[in-house]
């Protein structure tokens, strides 16, 4: 694999995170972060559908008029996510796993990583980097929410994906981690940790 | 009055950012300074008027069960049309900021697009059709009272961020880190405002 | 080709617009039948969850047909009442309302301008003795609704279970993936006669759910409203 993917691979999982570099998919980072489970199906949803969407993006990138850009990528972008959920709603097997999902769709098909890295990446490459920049980007995405989810599942519900973990022991969950503003607080802890690591991305 | 309690309420009670937390992207990376945020702010405040009154029409006489022909419902297209005139809307919206002011154009970079994705527009828009307004004057007034909340919102944070430049902020928490430790703050003092009945 | 012509860009975006409006009113019709089918058994899951016949987590390991036979079995009597509490009809074979149809009720028992006509309120009747009406309302990004029974007392609540479309995981979908919080209504009596059928409310009869207002506060309006409605009906059930 040459350079060049192998940066476009790994880039997003950290150097160019996301939510942490690029400060794109910041809502449902808010929403879906209160369990792991939650967590784990919306990085799913991302990874498919950025990837996915990314590829369709960029095989029509030279056909596109220039005045009508940004509908067509959300039509397509919707278009793909709603029919995925009909295709889930139909069958006796995935409708549970649908009736999950559905909580989620409009964030996905609003997801700022999704449109964000299509404007930024797929209109100007070729599809398979383009494929490949989606799902590094929604892998990156997810990277976060699990550090965030994580947290806040354990010391807000005592859980771990639904397992009684810290309750056992006379841990009384903690009310405030479970809102959406002790997440923003935990993004701001994992900022200041990554620009420690890293420090070419401080700000001056 | 009813418009002015839903107007009130629109603004401080279900402020976009602090109540939903919808529309962060855009709101957290161009708050750097004020008046690029004022212009991202009047950017979402426009949009929001636009776009909501015409997807009420469009919901109350297209989408909504028995709307269009009796027996047919069309609300599983709610989410792509409202999308379709939110997008189509912004991309006006960002034809005029090129051609007006080339400078808010390139300090907003990304996120000029990005309004048609900010979750606050859609949301807002998806709100109205629960919401169940009587008429497009509620649907206006609550559009107008969402964006201003919305500009309120990111232009207190710029103000606040302008200010913390001159702090003694430790270098890796600089910028985006304080920020968002900075809203989370913000987000828990306007938890007040919850459940207030206007 | 200048992709930026007008005539092009027209051109372009009709075809889209047709494309993606073809593909999606396809594929929703054609797998339309199987959808209902699916929400049909989940429905009838819920209302045997309310009903106390298993817990959802029991009764979703049947398939779909057997989620059907097991109605069929247990259903005594299934109506559609009036605000009077008079019954307008029997509801025929396995006919049961799924969150549509409750939303069509609501607008008619709130009245207003969506309204289309006098409220079908629907009564299902178990074998095992317990009445199970549905509830539906607002919760805090979407519709919420549910299923509360009743034992035969017609006044004391022996199960409920709660559905959302959209609500926050972890704290507004608690009204459906907490057992512990739906087991609050049982044994709990609903005060027809009053305006607040229901005390679900922070500190109140039934605890509301922390971190969670909006959607208790819109789970308390939908239970008072669709309770409300039912009120003459039960109360007349009563004195019986």
């Amino acid at each position: 694999m040459n350079a060049k993917l192998k940066e476009t691979i790994l880039n997003p999982i950290f150097k160019g995170n996301p939510i942490t570099v690029l400060v794109l998919g910041i809502c449902s980072s808010l929403a879906v972060t209160v369990t792991l489970k939650g967590a784990l199906v919306m990085t799913l949803s991302v990874i498919v559908v950025c990837g996915i969407s990314s590829l369709i993006l960029s095989l029509l990138r030279n056909t596109i008029p220039g005045r009508v850009r940004i509908i067509v990528q959300l039509v397509v972008v919707a278009m793909m996510v709603i029919l995925v959920d009909q295709v889930l709603k139909s069958f006796e097997a995935t409708y549970a796993i649908d009736k999950q999902l559905s909580v989620y769709i409009g964030l996905i098909i609003t997801n700022c990583i999704v449109m964000g890295r299509i404007e930024a990446f797929a209109l100007g490459n070729k599809p398979w980097p383009s494929f490949l920049d989606g799902v590094a980007n929604g892998a990156g995405y997810g990277l976060i929410l699990i550090i965030v989810a994580f947290f806040r599942e354990l010391l807000g519900s005592g859980t771990l994906f639904g397992i009684d973990i810290l309750n056992r022991f006379g841990y009384v969950p903690n009310n405030l981690v479970i809102l959406p503003p002790f997440a923003l607080i935990l993004l701001g802890c994992i900022v200041w940790v990554q620009r420690s690591i890293q420090k070419d991305l401080q700000e001056k | 009055m009813e418009s002015l309690s839903l107007f009130v309420r629109s603004i401080f009670v279900d402020n976009m950012i602090f109540a939903y937390f919808l529309g962060m992207c855009s709101f957290l990376a161009v708050s750097k300074n004020v008046k690029t945020a004022a212009g991202l702010g009047l950017a979402v405040i426009f949009v929001l008027l636009v776009t909501l009154p015409i997807n009420y029409l469009l919901n109350t006489y297209v989408l909504a069960p028995d709307a269009l022909i009796e027996g047919v419902d069309l609300s599983f297209l709610s989410f792509i049309v409202f999308i379709a005139v939110i997008a189509a809307i912004v991309q006006i919206v960002e034809m005029l900021v090129e051609k007006f002011s080339p400078e808010l154009y390139s300090s907003l970079g990304i996120f000029l697009p990005l309004i048609a994705v900010n979750c606050a527009i859609l949301g807002g828009s998806l709100f109205m059709q629960q919401k169940d307004f009587v008429n497009i004057g509620q649907a206006t007034v609550y559009s107008l009272g969402s964006g201003l909340g919305w500009f309120l919102a990111i232009v207190s944070l710029a103000a606040i961020r302008e200010k913390l430049s001159y702090s003694n902020v430790p270098p890796a928490l600089k910028g985006l880190g304080i920020t968002f430790i900075t809203v989370g703050l913000m987000g828990i003092a306007f938890m007040t405002f919850m459940g207030i009945a206007l | 080709m200048n992709t930026n012509s007008n005539v092009y860009t027209i051109i372009y975006t009709t075809v889209i617009v047709v494309v993606v409006a073809a593909l999606l009113a396809f594929v929703s019709q054609s797998l339309k039948d199987r959808q209902d089918a699916n929400e049909k058994a989940e429905t009838i899951s819920q209302m045997l969850t309310a009903a106390q016949y298993g817990t959802k987590a029991e009764l979703d390991q049947l398939s779909n047909s057997q989620k059907l036979d097991k109605y069929a079995e247990e259903i005594e009597k299934a109506i559609i009442i009036d605000l009077e509490g008079n019954v307008v009809k029997e509801l025929e074979g396995i006919d049961v309302y799924n969150p549509k149809l409750l939303k069509r009720q609501n607008y008619n028992i709130k009245g207003g301008a969506n309204a289309t006509g006098e409220p079908e309120l629907p009564v299902f009747i178990f074998r095992n003795g317990r009445t199970v009406v549905p509830i539906y309302g607002a919760g805090l990004w979407g519709p919420i609704w549910g299923y509360i029974s009743f034992e035969p007392d017609k006044a004391t609540m022996a199960g409920a279970y709660f559905d959302h479309e959209s609500e926050t995981a972890g704290l507004g979908a608690k009204i459906k993936d907490d057992p512990a919080f739906q087991a609050k209504f049982v044994g709990i009596t609903a005060k027809f006669a009053d305006a607040n059928v229901v005390d679900l409310a922070k500190g109140g009869e039934i605890d509301a759910i922390s971190g969670a207002t909006m959607t208790s506060k819109g789970l308390d309006a939908a239970i008072d409203t669709w309770l409300g409605a039912y009120a003459k009906y039960f109360l007349n059930a009563e004195e019986e």
